[in-house]
């Protein structure tokens, strides 16, 4: 029992993390492991903690509390350099008079490894990342996604235990950055790396995640695969932060009956909300998700309103309505808003069945 | 009709180390009232274009016009077009009303004028409660609508917006786009913006210019350039994901016409004809990805492998392996399968484009003869 059994040792677990700066908590009792080979994505907003639990993780931050493991070893007292991590910071920057081979090189080449089996892995990425014929360029002769793989190139062509990249995307072009976190997992994966990412975008975040670790001041608020953290929030906060157009969060109340009475209207009551059926009245925030209301014909509609606002997204578009008192946004095909304009009265259906009930005081997902 | 409130008129900027030109040669006339996109990745020139504009660059060559007289060699302050940067350029040490009020100050205008115009610009802001905060006090997106509303108060004819929401984290950007709006309409702004992001563009433009490598590729209504791209270049770089986008050969059989690649082999559907020129040529066969469906397999399915599941909330983006080529395509959450499964699609035929193999221009379609 003992022993520790080399297949299921986590390549990092963090137990009971604290560190605070000048009395203020940036990270509080933070828990989770990283499974050898998963990508796992730290997500939070600006501030949430997310580069001082890597640092720590780093060894560049000395936590005040709590245990760090990476492949089994405590890292307490470690120097960076013992630990076996590499960090990938939001700099993808190369050396303009270096060619595309010795960029990649570099790292190795600091760390005094042989020749050909520098050679050996500079040439393993460069074809992975399929960038083997510009290897003898310098970077001014090469296009811009070429510039961003060789970068890319020289972070992944080491071999630690365990990665940390810090937003390493943030700087990059929507477009640029889509393809590259594709890219991104792809190598992870073909590579087995074990890969810990922090990101303030969601989106990102649900894209590549085996694993989503959301992190909100200082605190790990929900750890889950990102189909779960989109249809299960642990909390308002969560399901606002996770998903765009944002989630629709109105006052509501489950009447003794059986109905939920929110935005001027009366709507059939979801199964998973029984448990919160009581005698008198039980008030609750309502969450709707943009895409789980659709436009209707006003007569016999769940919900009506008028379209105060509409917002073009290519293939679909936002369209913001007032019901009884609440706005309410939709997404629906864009060929759903020809006929809207603003100040139309509408009807809305509603998908109850997807409908979360918070606790309308501390926030908590309660069905 | 009337004359364009701005007119560029094949507008050059080559720097002077001469590799090329950071603009080569675009036009683009904007009305009055209106905005349009410059969309693109970072070093289309997008921003030169602007930089020309505002005066904080002369143009190697061409012309710019505002309201039909030239303002090449004008300078900058003499343009009458605010210019709002990305980071915010917002004096952090002075209250929301001395922000305000700054452009008018320096230009010598009275004070009784000064206070009318900030309160004005604060209102149409929703400002008005925060004139005395401390800039250093506000918020991201405060900061950009103080930024936005010092431009404003000097009533500049043309609104120049170079990035202006980057800096701001996902839910106020949201909330700035929808602000924009309401402005763009409540005072009448002619508005040129310039931004990487396709959703911004499509949220506030009326028209987008695409542009790549110092061109404009297509300017378009902003409703109608994802699905009817106009070029081969378009068509990869708007929607997210773009459309796919494969290179092959027509076949133009008795039976009807055949796009075909290595393996990959797809029917249009029947009555398309090509020009006859076109019906044998190389083409690029552009297929949006929500026009990819999985289906039970069936006589016109094709196999394909999932290679990659990127969940993004209610639904999910495929990246398939369909003979050998790579596609994307969307599909609800409830239904994705998993990585690695083996699949069959139904493909929406009415939803495909062709673009010439030879000139990237979109082909058209043709209602074809009866047979």
């Amino acid at each position: 029992m003992n022993a520790m059994n080399p297949i299921t040792t986590p390549a990092l677990s963090i137990d009971g993390l604290g560190k605070s700066f000048r009395g203020v908590a940036a990270l509080e009792d933070v828990s989770f492991a990283v499974p050898k080979g998963a990508l796992t994505v730290v997500l939070g907003a600006a501030g949430a903690g997310k580069t001082t639990l890597l640092r720590a993780i780093a060894g560049l931050e000395r936590p005040d509390a709590g245990a760090i493991h990476i492949g089994g070893k405590d890292m307490a007292g470690r120097e960076p350099r013992d630990r076996d991590v590499a960090m990938i910071f939001d700099n993808l920057a190369l050396y303009p008079d270096k060619t595309g081979f010795d960029n990649i090189a570099n790292p190795l080449r600091i760390r005094g490894m042989e020749k050909g089996v520098i050679e050996a892995a500079v040439k393993d990425i460069a074809a992975r990342l399929k960038i083997a014929h510009i290897l003898g360029r310098k970077p001014k002769t090469m296009s811009g996604g070429e510039r961003q793989r060789v970068a890319l190139g020289r972070a992944l062509v080491r071999t630690p235990t365990l990665f940390l990249l810090d937003e390493p995307l943030s700087s990059l072009d929507a477009q640029l950055r889509i393809e590259l976190r594709a890219e991104l997992r792809r190598l992870q994966r073909s590579l087995g790396y074990t890969f810990l990412m922090a990101t303030p975008d969601f989106a990102e975040a649900m894209a590549i995640a085996d694993s989503v670790i959301m992190l909100r001041a200082g605190k790990v608020v929900q750890i889950a695969d990102p189909q779960t953290l989109y249809d299960e929030p642990a909390d308002r906060e969560v399901a606002r932060f996770v998903g765009a157009p944002e989630i629709n969060l109105v006052p509501a109340e489950i009447g003794p009956g059986g109905g939920v009475r929110l935005a001027g209207g009366l709507l059939p009551m979801p199964e998973k909300f029984m448990p919160l059926l009581a005698s008198e009245a039980c008030a609750i925030e309502a969450g709707l998700r943009p895409e789980d209301l659709a436009l209707a014909p006003v007569d016999g509609a769940a919900l009506s309103g008028v379209v105060t606002d509409i917002e073009p997204l290519g293939a679909s578009a936002a369209i913001s309505v007032e019901a009884g008192g609440v706005e309410l946004r939709l997404v629906v095909p864009v060929s759903a808003t020809a006929s809207i304009t603003p100040g139309l009265a509408v009807g809305l259906s509603v998908a109850t069945r997807r409908m979360h009930a918070f606790d309308p005081q501390t926030g908590a997902r309660l069905a | 009709m009337s004359a364009p409130k701005l007119s560029i008129v094949n507008l050059r900027k080559e720097f002077s180390d001469g590799s090329v030109a950071a603009v080569d040669g675009i036009d683009l006339d904007v009305a009055a009232g209106e905005t349009v996109a410059l969309l693109g990745s970072s070093g289309c020139g997008k921003s030169t274009t602007l930089n020309m504009v505002v005066g904080l660059e002369e143009p190697t060559s061409g012309d710019i016009l505002i309201d039909g007289r030239s303002v090449v060699g004008v300078p900058p302050g003499k343009r009458n077009v605010g210019l709002v940067f990305q980071d915010y350029a917002v004096f952090t040490s002075m209250s929301v009303r001395q922000n305000l009020a700054f452009g008018l100050k320096v230009r010598g205008v009275g004070r009784g004028e000064i206070a009318r115009a900030v309160d004005e610009v604060a209102e149409l802001l929703g400002m008005a409660d925060r004139l005395d905060a401390r800039a250093r006090d506000l918020g991201g997106s405060e900061l950009q609508r103080v930024a936005i509303g010092r431009t404003l108060v000097t009533k500049p004819d043309i609104l120049l917006l170079d990035e202006p929401l980057s800096n701001l984290e996902a839910a106020a950007r949201l909330a700035m786009r929808r602000e924009l709006r309401r402005l763009q309409k409540d005072a009448g702004l002619t508005i040129i913006y310039v931004t990487h992001d396709q959703v911004e563009a499509l949220s506030l433009a009326d028209r987008i210019a695409v542009m790549s490598a110092g061109k404009i590729k297509q300017v378009e209504k902003a409703s109608i350039i994802c699905d009817q791209p106009g070029h081969l270049f378009v068509a990869g770089f708007m929607g997210s994901p773009p459309m796919n986008l494969i290179r092959g050969k027509m076949d133009g059989a008795s039976s009807g016409l055949t796009f075909a690649r290595a393996g990959f082999a797809l029917a249009l559907p029947e009555g398309i004809a090509l020009d006859p020129a076109e019906a044998t040529g190389q083409v690029v066969l552009g297929l949006r990805p929500e026009a990819i469906r999985l289906a039970p397999q069936g006589s016109d399915t094709l196999a394909a492998t999932v290679r990659l599941v990127e969940p993004r909330g209610p639904e999910a983006v495929l990246t398939l392996d369909c003979a050998g080529q790579s596609l994307k395509a969307i599909v609800p959450a409830s239904g994705r399968p998993q990585e690695g499964a083996d699949v069959h699609l139904s493909i929406d035929g009415s939803a495909l484009v062709l673009f010439s193999g030879k000139t990237d221009l979109r082909l058209p379609l043709h209602a074809g003869e009866a047979a």
